[in-house]
């Protein structure tokens, strides 16, 4: 599964914008048509013989997730004779969905990242499987505030949501010891963590505290730090949001950036990274410390080989009123034009592929069980898709499989089901997301940044874009 | 310089499109040879130890500044790719600190599958090279040698395509990828979408063009009394002369496919299918950095040794670029 | 009827057989969608449902885009760099290596070897090269002289010159073969006539050599400008636009806008703004080949 986390990030970076008049995008809506598939409710439709392809097979060089993978593969055909699954190695990518969509490459069903469901879903680029979703046993137990992300405003559903996370401190246990604190007791305050990359930097060279600031990431992680300190992007919903960039939680976010850069010069010689770089340049023991999702551990281990004993993971210091957290996560979709059957076959994989591991124990077991075998990471934490309950119940399934430093996670798992979770901006976030990565490179690149002068520019680039729906 | 938009996008840009009349036997170098023996100094500047000494001097300093310049960066690759992620790091200037690592060039071949994508390269290159020098031998000789009533129309046609930057194309380009009229199929995910657009390209056109422009007519005249016909006097006539345009056409063809890295990272969605400019950045984030350094000096060896191999016809296409006079 | 037979006895069929490839091929690849770029940008598609036209919306979106300035100032200001850093020198190098009597070959395949580097092997190296802290390389040697640390691509104000630097080590050497091949050209008997009128080295270079190369020169200037005007590489994989986007160029803008964004009409519309301007940088350099050419 580590190219499915490794797109998350990846995603979390790319930018889906809403590039269309929204005239023209709801007009021609292919999901509009989709509630046809009412007609062939029940259990009906399933001696048809249908053939769908499937994303995220992990390629040759992972051979022993691959043949996991292949497994599931034989084994759900063999349970639902009537379908046939082709197995392609296809990850969702901003730049090139359309592109596949349009060129008829694109996979049946496919993982992407909240953060584009939005844009996707009005873009009528996913199809409606409300319907079919309404079928699983378990359709009416989604958390709904996860469900949000794979719905429009009527309610209606195009996608599951399979992962959800919140977005933690990762840190280097070696290089906090290293500077003299204590591994087992991080930050607890904003001042803290300025502190202890303070200290960091001072003891190992290296930067104390890293940013991402590329690819839409720059961004994301602002709104991160914009939430934990009680701001928000964007206020109002439906048809009358307007653009808060310029609010106090931002504008504190980049004055502790800045001081962090230019007073305590505690982040480093690099500024320019992404989701991929910071990962990579983290496990090589570069960082002290970077906010990401909860989730990185995993591509941390099967893409940079990190060291386990070094990794701690911590939840954000929340300050503020109204301070929270920013949640992301999985969700699997299905492409706008596949017939019927296509949907019912489809929807039948998400439930076999992904859900059922979540909710049943044997396919929990097997599932821990083929990653464990595979030396795949198992045990990160993760926030619940269903509800609190379940998720200590499922992860009690497998308790005794779990293969990461869970106990160096435990600052995070023990605090995240307290943080209230505050979705992403609703309107054309990955263009609000872009706008401020320029921001957020300023601060870090430029030593007279002017914070609000730079805010209020980019309030007025993005607020005419919300305008504009 | 104009190599830049070669590298960019296709060609279709006025990248060294001189109208060079490289006609056959002797090109370029052009008729008043009779004081080019000689260059900016005399002979009796030469014979003056200043001048001479001075000259001397500073072609030494030339020559070092080349090998630094033009050398160093690939031996400092060369030498860091057999060293460890730490000393890399630490000290980059150093010469093998914690010892010789040559493992990371086996490690990138094997496990990041550098040899995949080498030869995933290596398809698209000679793919591409197929199909340019089909497109510009038939085409060159049909223009050039046959003339039919609307050749002049063709050759303006294709000549125009050279004022249109690659750019302008990107985007319609790739939408005639997904879905080419007419025949209504995708080429997304396949190499002919590298290959064929690859083909159209209007400086090679011409420069086979002019070559055969050159050629003496009354070759192709006894020819044809001897009753060849036209597919006849393309392979057994038109060819074999003009085996040296073609020889700096295909070596141009061939690395410029191996450099391309914008459109097939457009066209080649799918990673098993990608050639190695698309797969390093992508790879950068997912390997050891030692392991990535050996990647990317393997994946410029070929093109360095095909350019050892080949000094000559390379040094004599480069040159082709401003070779407007004469 | 009969006018068939004869066209094809007389060959006339074979001959389009034979041009068929190349008819194909461009009608496909280049002449359709050059036609089609036009029409495009005066539509607004989002490649799953059908175009819709939108008169002039693409256009006063791009030109709106606060980017938009932005990338033709960086563009502006990557070609004046590269002018500065990738005109004189190579010129330099050709005068001396043209003076050589023996290991031509050596200098030439020196001077072009970067030029077979595939550029994502080089702008991939050297990003690495520009690692800003203590220990990057090129801090290291620096260092050595006691200059640096220097923030190279990571600061608004030296990522463009550090841009231009690689694209300039990338390029250069294509450069100095075109010169060469000119220098190697002029004749001679001017400079014979010139000594016999009491030239010396540098008087002989700036009466003879330099306008005897002109031609060369003016037109490896238009090249030069055409080349950067697209450049793409470098900014895209080096520093993706930033600094606060102080490497935004025309073509990564066009990339974004198409391949990030999904606005093909905002994408193509600026594709035709810049075809307009490099067509007609292009259509001065070839009345001047022509008229040099002729000389």
């Amino acid at each position: 599964m580590s190219s499915t986390r490794r797109h998350l990030g990846v995603v979390a970076a790319a930018v889906m914008a809403l590039s269309l008049v929204a005239a023209c995008g709801s007009d021609d809506d292919p999901a509009a048509d989709g509630g046809n598939g009412q007609q062939d409710d029940g259990d009906g439709g399933g001696d048809e013989q249908v053939t769908i392809s499937v994303s995220n097979l992990p390629p040759a060089t992972e051979s022993a997730t691959r043949e996991a993978f292949l497994a599931r593969v034989e084994e759900f055909e063999a349970a639902n004779p009537n379908i046939t699954i082709e197995p392609s190695e296809y990850e969702w990518d901003v730049t090139t969905f359309a592109a596949q969509l349009a060129g008829g490459t694109l996979p049946t069903t496919f993982e992407f990242p909240f953060t584009d469901g939005q844009a996707m879903i009005e873009r009528g680029q996913l199809a409606d499987i409300t319907a079919e979703v309404q079928e699983l046993p378990y359709a009416d137990a989604f958390n709904p505030s996860v469900l949000e992300v794979a719905q429009d405003d009527s309610g209606a559903v195009f996608a599951v949501p399979t992962a959800a996370y919140g977005m933690g401190l990762h840190y280097n246990r070696a290089m906090f010891e290293q500077a003299g604190l204590d591994p087992d007791a991080p930050p607890t305050s904003w001042a803290e963590v300025r502190e202890y990359a303070d200290a960091i930097a001072e003891a190992t060279g290296q930067a104390g505290f890293s940013q991402m600031s590329q690819n839409n990431t720059g961004g994301w992680i602002l709104t991160t730090l914009t939430y934990a300190l009680g701001g928000r992007m964007e206020e109002g919903s439906g048809d009358d949001v307007t653009a808060t960039l310029d609010n106090d939680g931002t504008r504190q976010a980049l004055e502790l950036l800045r001081q962090m850069r230019w007073e305590d010069d505690a982040m480093g010689d690099n500024f320019l990274f992404d989701w991929g770089t910071i990962n990579q340049a983290f496990a090589a023991g570069q960082v002290g410390m970077y906010i990401g999702g909860s989730d990185v551990y995993n591509s941390l281990v099967t893409e940079n080989s990190i060291d386990p004993n070094a990794y701690g993971l911590t939840v954000l210091p929340l300050e503020g009123d109204d301070a929270g957290v920013l949640g992301g996560g999985t969700i699997v979709g299905v492409r706008p034009d596949a017939s019927e059957a296509e949907r019912d076959a489809a929807v039948k994989w998400i439930d076999f592929f992904y859900m059922s591991k979540l909710t049943q124990q044997d396919a929990a077991l097997a599932d821990a069980e083929a990653l464990v075998a595979t030396d795949a990471p198992l045990g990160t934490p993760a926030l619940p898709i269903f509800g609190a309950e379940q998720l200590a119940e499922s992860d009690a399934w497998v308790a005794d499989l779990v293969n990461v430093p869970l106990e160096q996670m435990m600052p995070f798992k023990e605090s995240i089901l307290d943080q209230p979770l505050v979705p992403e901006p609703p309107v054309r976030a990955q263009d609000l997301y872009a706008e401020l990565d320029a921001v957020v490179q300023a601060v870090l690149t430029d030593e007279n940044a002017d914070i609000d002068a730079l805010l209020e520019t980019a309030n007025g680039n993005v607020s005419s874009l919300v305008e504009a729906g | 310089m104009s190599d830049t938009v070669k590298d960019d996008v296709r060609v279709t840009a006025p990248a060294p499109a001189a109208p060079a009349p490289a006609g056959p036997g002797r090109p370029r170098r052009p008729a008043a040879d009779a004081g080019a023996e000689r260059g900016i100094l005399s002979g009796f500047d030469w014979g003056r130890a200043g001048t001479r000494w001075g000259m001397r001097v500073a072609q030494g300093l030339v020559l070092v500044l080349l090998a630094v310049a033009s050398l160093g960066p690939l031996l400092w690759l060369a030498r860091a790719s057999v060293s460890t992620t730490q000393d890399t790091l630490r000290t980059p200037m150093a010469f093998w600190p914690s010892g010789l690592d040559w493992a990371n060039l086996s490690t990138a071949w094997n496990q990041a599958q550098i040899s995949h994508y080498f030869t995933n390269t290596v398809w698209v290159a000679l793919g591409s090279w197929c199909v340019q020098l089909l497109i510009a031998t038939t085409g060159g000789y049909v223009l050039a040698v046959l003339r039919p009533r609307y050749a002049p129309v063709v050759t303006a046609a294709v000549l125009a395509t050279l004022f249109i930057p690659g750019v302008v194309v990107l985007v319609p380009l790739f939408l005639t990828v997904l879905d080419l009229p007419v025949v209504n199929a995708s080429l997304l995910n396949t190499y002919w979408a590298v290959w064929l657009p690859a083909g159209a390209n209007a400086f090679n056109v011409l420069l086979v063009k002019r070559f055969m422009d050159g050629l003496p007519r009354d070759v192709y005249e006894a020819a044809r009394m001897d009753g060849a016909g036209p597919f006849r006097m393309l392979w057994s006539v038109a060819l074999p002369m003009s085996k040296p345009i073609l020889g700096v056409v295909s070596i141009f063809a061939f690395l410029n496919a191996w450099k391309d890295f914008l459109w097939p990272q457009i066209v080649l969605p799918e990673p098993t299918l990608q050639p190695l400019s698309v797969r390093l950045p992508l790879i950068r984030d997912t390997v050891e950095l030692d392991v990535f350094l050996a990647a990317l000096l393997i994946s410029m060896a070929l093109p360095i040794v095909i350019f050892l191999v080949f000094q000559r016809l390379f040094l004599r296409g480069a040159g082709l670029g401003g070779a407007v006079k004469g | 009827m009969n006018a068939t037979i004869r066209w094809v006895r007389g060959g006339g069929l074979s001959t389009l057989l034979l041009l068929l490839p190349l008819l194909l091929v461009f009608s496909y690849f280049a002449w359709f969608p050059i036609g089609r770029a036009v029409v495009m940008s005066f539509q607004e598609t989002n490649l799953v449902t059908d175009p819709a036209w939108v008169g002039l919306d693409n256009f006063r979106r791009v030109l709106e885009d606060p980017l938009f300035w932005t990338s033709v100032r960086n563009t502006l200001y990557f070609t004046g760099l590269a002018l500065l850093f990738g005109y004189p020198v190579p010129l330099l190098l050709a005068v001396v290596m043209s003076e050589l009597r023996r290991g031509k070959g050596l200098y030439s395949a020196l001077a072009y070897l970067p030029v077979v580097v595939p550029p994502v092997v080089a702008v991939l190296l050297w990003r690495f090269f520009y690692d800003a802290s203590q220990t990057g390389v090129f801090n290291t040697i620096f260092g050595w002289i006691g200059l640096g640390p220097f923030a190279w691509i990571q600061d608004a104000s030296t990522a463009m010159p550090s841009l231009v630097l690689q694209a300039t080590w990338a390029n250069a050497g294509a450069t100095v073969l075109i010169y060469l091949a000119a220098l190697t050209g002029v004749r001679g008997d001017l400079y014979d006539a010139a000594e016999v009128d009491g030239a010396g080295l540098w008087r002989k270079i700036w009466h003879v050599t330099l306008p005897q190369l002109r031609g060369v020169l003016l037109i490896t200037l238009i090249l030069q400008v055409i080349a950067t005007f697209q450049v793409f590489t470098e900014p895209y994989l080096m520093t993706n636009g930033g600094p606060q986007n102080a490497t935004v160029t025309v073509l990564l803008q066009i990339y974004n806008y198409a391949f990030r964004f999904g606005d093909f009409g905002a994408a193509t519309a600026l594709s035709v703004l810049l075809a307009l301007f490099l067509a007609a940088m292009s259509a001065v350099y070839f009345r001047l080949t022509r008229s040099w050419s002729t000389t």
